[in-house]
């Protein structure tokens, strides 16, 4: 072991967590171990830990997100149940240290004496693209064609102003930080601008973990790590949280449901600790709540809610039968178009 | 003699530089990145589009109107320093000059830059 490995190796572990259903309660407070240091992205991460039951619906969603770990890497399955393509990961029970067997598999990935853990998807684009097409973008006409195997977006009518601008249409988690952990979403997008929405996967049972990520995405990671101590009527957290003006960082009137609360008054009921009864009585849709919102207006909408009125607004929207098939699909009849 | 020898030396110390970011980042990122980890980070989920788009520049109102008025500033100073000896024919210059940059006022009028929002 080199002396540069061996001061890397005393340094937090960076660790991206994939929280599946029913993970440990001890999983909301690894953040605050200061041996871990729990990132915002994959590309920064070191070792992916894998936290509670995977609905087999998600485990493509996981393969992609080991994948864009960078070298070297390896995988931690804190009481979760063994996968196929995770064979050799770390496996940590209830009963044994998380921060301990962290600590070691970094140790022993740096040393060497734990190999990197390989790509599980192939090594291929979405699509086959080289060469074709007349200067070998993959399709033929100016926005035609498929550049590094993705079919180009197609133009589609802003809801703002009815300008047709391209629209850009991703799946958004199940594994996002920012979102509730298990929410995925199919997101239409012009520009930042939120334009069609549907629910791929609905967020898992029993998240309350909204207060700290409302923190965390109104800039305040402090006081999100500090809520997570989630000591009842601690006042200097609140007086910390009104000190910090935070309230007013956002828009009013934002994501009003029926029974009158807004992201504001939500966003007070969490920091004061008061449990408010759950809304799920509304006929609600995220496409009425999300549609023409700006990203970050969106982030703050879905995270103000609490978790049974945000599965109950998912459940109303229709989600697709199997959307991953349908988003394949999708693909290559795009390229198909295109080559034809 | 001097001159050419501190260009050279800048020259040198401006290679060396480069040589060794080239060098740093050579050694963290060995072999090219392979397609799934090209991917964007969307937390899993997958992208159905190429991310090249065309997507709508909302302050270039703001921007035209910046120009429109820049550029009169601009060209008056000057103006006003000869325009005492040149005359008539100066103000007729000044007057087509304001008449082309007032078309593009009004077209930022019409396209409602002067809406307070």
């Amino acid at each position: 072991m080199s002396w540069i490995s061996r001061l890397a190796a005393r340094a937090p572990v960076p660790v991206f967590i994939a929280q599946g259903e029913s993970a440990p309660d001890a999983l909301a407070r690894l953040a605050l171990n200061p041996a871990i240091h729990v990132v915002d992205s994959p590309r920064a991460a070191c070792i992916l830990l894998i936290s509670g039951r995977i609905p087999s619906a998600l485990a493509d969603c996981l393969n992609r997100l080991h994948d864009q770990l960078p070298h070297p890497r390896a995988t931690v399955l804190w009481q979760s149940h063994a996968m196929e393509p995770f064979s050799n990961a770390v496996e940590v029970d209830a009963s044994d240290d998380i921060a301990n067997a962290l600590s070691a598999t970094f140790a022993d990935l740096l040393a060497g004496d734990r190999p990197s853990e390989a790509d599980i998807l192939p090594d291929a684009p979405p699509n086959e693209w080289r060469g074709i097409g007349p200067h070998g973008q993959g399709g033929k006409g100016m926005m035609g064609g498929t550049p590094y195997g993705r079919p180009m977006a197609k133009t589609d009518d802003d809801i703002r102003d009815g300008l047709s601008l391209d629209a850009y249409t991703a799946d958004f988690g199940p594994f996002l930080p920012m979102f509730p952990a298990g929410l995925a979403l199919t997101l239409t997008l012009q520009g930042d601008m939120i334009q069609a929405v549907t629910v791929a996967h609905p967020p898992f049972e029993g998240d309350t973990a909204a207060r700290e990520r409302l923190l965390r995405l109104l800039g305040l990671s402090a006081l999100a790590l500090r809520s997570l101590h989630g000591q009842k009527g601690d006042g200097t957290f609140r007086r910390l949280v009104r000190l910090s003006r935070a309230r007013a960082a956002i828009p009013a009137d934002l994501g009003r449901l029926p029974d009158g609360s807004d992201v504001r008054s939500r966003f007070d009921a969490m920091v004061t600790g008061l449990q408010t009864a759950p809304a799920s009585d509304t006929d609600m849709t995220l496409g009425d709540l999300l549609v023409g919102l700006e990203w970050h207006e969106a982030l703050l909408v879905i995270n103000s809610l609490d978790n049974a009125t945000l599965r109950g607004v998912c459940a109303r929207m229709d989600a697709p039968p199997d959307s991953t098939n349908d988003a394949t699909h999708a693909d290559h009849d795009m390229h198909a178009e295109h080559m034809g | 003699m001097t001159t050419i020898i501190s260009i050279a030396g800048i020259l040198a110390l401006a290679v060396l530089f480069v040589g060794v970011l080239r060098a740093a980042g050579w050694s963290d990122f060995a072999g090219s990145a392979t397609a799934p980890q090209q991917r964007p980070v969307l937390g899993g989920g997958d992208p159905q589009t190429h991310a090249w788009q065309r997507f709508h520049v909302r302050y270039y109102t703001m921007t035209l109107l910046f120009v429109a008025f820049e550029m009169e500033m601009m060209f008056m100073y000057p103006w006003a320093v000869v325009y005492v000896a040149e005359g008539g024919k100066a103000l007729a210059e000044m007057g087509m000059f304001l008449a082309i940059l007032s078309v593009g006022i009004l077209y930022g009028w019409r396209e409602g830059i002067f809406r307070w929002e």
